[in-house]
């Protein structure tokens, strides 16, 4: 099965866009529930992607890509 | 602040493994304590003190007035009482109004003291331009901090270095500069340099103070570098290597002490010499790499070595004038044939 990981509805306030700063693990790695994955940036302020559940994760977006919030940055395959 | 991950490849940025160097030795050692503007609930303009504040609270981690002359001081006095303190001057283009605390005090103390008083002291602070910050908040000045005797420098190239780096200068007796360029910390806004966010342990180790590596090998030409210069001399090299031609690329990692004996190895094997530095092009790091490498005998070098410096002017905030400036992998090409040139025109 595979599951998107999207940019959360609530990581920010209001609807700017913001860009993937760093993947903190290679596309194609295995990871687990949880584990801290990606940062954003919005206006100088850095948020968290985690993984939302476990197994190999597929790059969507790449690093210094502009994405709005629910957009579809990964998918991981469970 | 140590991210457990339980990924196959965990990555981090810089200011992710400062913080997670900082972290582990603040809870194996209660004399280690962190001291600056914003490092606290903030997390550090530059991230490197993220989740510090939440786990050790304000006691081990303190948010300091905007007084560099005053925290720097007693962070010196703090170290040589028997603290070991890490500080961060924000921007090292500060260091004007608190150098006499770096150079008089924490550099000279253990000397004035015939050795009966160590100073324990890591001074952190940012390096760097590329992002139009302007001529207050984009300089180098490697050379400035690696001329004055008494304190060691180093500046890392990526997240694995400045983690091993970093814990190795909370555990060195003597100050440590450690200098970090803002383009390479993962942050956005300050430039994105994927070459800087690489695999780290989780378990705590020590890059040695002192040591050069030798990040890219070859045999025709040796770009040397530090910090986000590495970068510039790794794209270099692949542009280099589809026009046939073989560059070694060796990291400096520490400016003090400095590895010379890397260096003239790798001199010894190409004949060639590129330094590559954004600090200001005379009497800076440049100019000493040439040096060390020219008053060895042991190196015939094929052709005159070649600088790709920041040059002598202080640094414009237009982002075209800034970008026309700095050093990048196209300068570093270009400098490589110019001395191709010079070598044909002495064999014809």
């Amino acid at each position: 099965m595979t599951s998107d990981i999207r940019v959360p509805e609530d990581l920010w306030e209001g609807d700017t866009e913001g860009v993937i700063t760093a993947w903190l693990v290679d596309d194609g790695a295995t990871v687990a529930q949880g584990d801290l994955i990606a940062e954003m940036m919005v206006e100088k302020a850095q948020y968290e992607i985690e993984a939302p559940v476990s197994g190999r994760l597929v790059i969507a977006k790449e690093e210094d890509e502009v994405v709005a919030k629910g957009a579809v940055i990964a998918t991981v395959e469970t | 602040m140590t991210t457990t991950s339980k990924s196959t490849s965990r990555k981090l940025t810089i200011a992710r493994a400062m913080a997670e160097a900082m972290a582990q030795e603040m809870r194996l050692d209660p004399r280690v304590f962190v001291m600056g503007e914003d490092v606290g609930p903030l997390g550090g303009v530059f991230g490197n003190t993220r989740g510090l504040f939440e786990e050790f609270g304000a006691e081990r981690v303190r948010d300091t007035p905007i007084s560099e002359t005053a925290f720097i001081g007693a962070a010196v006095g703090a170290a040589s009482d028997g603290m070991r303190p890490i500080v961060e001057l924000m921007f090292v283009d500060f260091f004007g109004v608190c150098m006499d605390a770096i150079y008089n005090l924490m550099a000279k103390n253990t000397y004035f003291s015939g050795g009966k008083v160590k100073v324990p002291l890591v001074l952190m602070t940012s390096t760097g331009g590329g992002y139009s910050d302007a001529g207050q908040h984009s300089q180098c000045l490697y050379g400035t901090f690696a001329h004055l005797p008494g304190m060691k420098v180093v500046a890392p190239s990526n997240a694995y270095d400045a983690k091993g780096l970093m814990t190795a200068a909370i555990r060195d007796d003597n100050p440590v500069v450690f200098m970090y360029h803002k383009s390479l910390q993962g942050m956005g806004w300050l430039g994105t340099e994927k070459g800087a966010t690489v695999p780290v342990p989780e378990e705590s180790y020590t890059v040695e103070i002192g040591k050069a590596a030798v990040v890219r090998e070859g045999h025709d030409v040796t770009l040397a570098s530090l910090a986000a210069g590495v970068h510039h001399c790794l794209r270099a090299a692949k542009i280099l290597e589809e026009g046939g031609f073989s560059a070694e690329v060796v990291d400096l990692r520490s400016l003090v002490p400095l590895d010379r004996e890397t260096l003239r190895e790798s001199v010894a094997k190409t004949g060639r010499l590129i330094v590559v530095d954004e600090d200001y092009h005379s009497y800076g790091v440049s100019g000493e790499i040439i040096a060390s490498v020219a008053e060895y005998s042991g190196c015939r070098l094929k052709a005159a070595p070649q600088r790709v410096a920041y040059p002598d002017i202080p640094i414009p905030f237009a982002p075209t004038m800034e970008q026309w400036a700095l050093p990048n992998a196209d300068k570093v090409v270009a400098a490589f044939h110019e001395m191709m040139k010079e070598n044909r025109g002495e064999n014809s």
